[in-house]
């Protein structure tokens, strides 16, 4: 027999070849030293491929992937709890509040009633004012920065770097001066 | 019936603990083998998320006859492929390689072949191997790596790439015989 194919080396190594085929490899290895050499080489080389080290899976890789296919939802026995403990407390308020006063009951819930009502509706209107004023602030906020941020870009079109840092700079000064100048005005006859 | 097959009919009736069986049962395998064509742990960990998530929500359209492993590695290699082409990276492709290198991989032991590994310890080896796997084309690292860091059979890569088991051997072959060469090469 000739000496061995290297891919045959490997099928051997692998167990990958049939009992005859086996059997006359091993009686060419018997007898040849290069092929036995060859042999241990890439026997060498499989077992380092086959014990490279591992990469380190972290300990909370599952619940990582669990909660990404599985979103955590808040049970409908979670919201029961949360509104029965506030009914709980707002009735238990009611009923010390009532023995405090001495007063009718049923006169005594109406105008509770009525407060807790005016109340809300007052702070309706409160919180729609507030969001109607905090969304035309950002409208403004956002549209003077857009034109901030154009009249930006066109300077540095038209101007140089080195005198755009300039110009800041002189602006910077110019604010930081005006500042100054407000605060010595109002502070003007005070002890400082 | 296989112990995969029984958690994969449990997932799909709805119980969640199947599938986190499954995650716990295939996490360091996938991982190891995405970390060694990727190059780097924290994407392997974040693409192995990805493949998890892609295998749940196809898990409908697995097959029973065959291996839910090989299933999941073929999702895991397809999203690689797909990383690979969106983000354009560069990586070697097997095209390339087989015009310039194919013909200079003897079959037959030389007379004068030196012992190239036998040079080195295991640990060496091994740190060798770790660098030498980026540099090899990509379609060989990837059957090298589930052959001898996985150690999945011939037939199952050839399942997963849907190669003949003939081609996968010899390209796993190539891959070993690139690999022991460019150590000699590495200083």
């Amino acid at each position: 027999m000739n000496c061995l194919q290297i891919e045959l080396i490997y099928l051997y190594l692998e167990k990958e070849l049939s009992p005859s085929e086996l059997k006359e490899i091993e009686e060419h290895l018997f007898a040849c030293p290069k092929c036995r050499e060859q042999v241990e080489e890439r026997r060498l080389l499989l077992q380092a491929a086959e014990t490279l080290p591992e990469f380190e899976v972290p300990p909370d890789f599952t619940k990582k992937v669990m909660s990404r296919i599985f979103p955590a939802k808040a049970s409908f026995f979670g919201w029961r709890v949360i509104l029965g403990t506030a009914f709980s407390f707002l009735f238990l308020s009611v009923i010390l509040i009532f023995l405090a006063l001495n007063k009718n009951l049923p006169n005594f819930l109406l105008s509770f009633i009525l407060t807790l009502g005016n109340s809300v509706k007052n702070m309706a209107v409160i919180f729609v004012k507030f969001f109607k004023l905090a969304s035309l602030f950002f409208k403004i906020l956002f549209h003077f920065l857009g034109e901030l941020s154009r009249m930006f870009s066109l300077l540095t079109t038209l101007i140089s770097p080195e005198i755009v840092i300039l110009v800041f700079v002189a602006a910077f000064i110019l604010v930081l001066s005006s500042i100054y100048g407000i605060r010595s005005k109002f502070l003007a006859g005070e002890k400082l | 019936m296989d112990e995969d097959i029984k958690l994969v009919k449990k997932t799909l009736k709805g119980q969640k603990k199947a599938f986190e069986m499954i995650i716990r049962k295939y996490q360091r395998p996938l991982i190891n083998y995405i970390g060694r064509m990727v190059g780097e742990r924290e994407l392997a960990l974040d693409f192995s998320q990805e493949v998890f998530i892609k295998a749940y929500s196809s898990l409908h359209t697995f097959q029973p006859q065959y291996k839910f492993s090989t299933w999941l590695y073929k999702i895991a290699s397809n999203y690689i492929i797909d990383y690979w082409r969106k983000k354009k990276v560069q990586h070697l492709s097997l095209d390339h390689y087989q015009e310039a290198e194919n013909e200079c991989l003897p079959l037959q032991i030389p007379d004068d072949e030196p012992s190239i590994v036998k040079k080195f310890e295991l640990s060496q080896i091994r740190e060798k191997i770790e660098k030498t796997l980026s540099m090899i084309p990509t379609q060989l690292r990837e059957l090298f790596v589930w052959r001898h860091v996985n150690g999945l059979s011939y037939e199952e890569i050839a399942e997963i790439k849907g190669l003949p088991v003939g081609t996968v051997k010899n390209r796993v072959f190539q891959a070993k015989e690139m690999i022991r060469q460019s150590l000699e090469e590495k200083p």
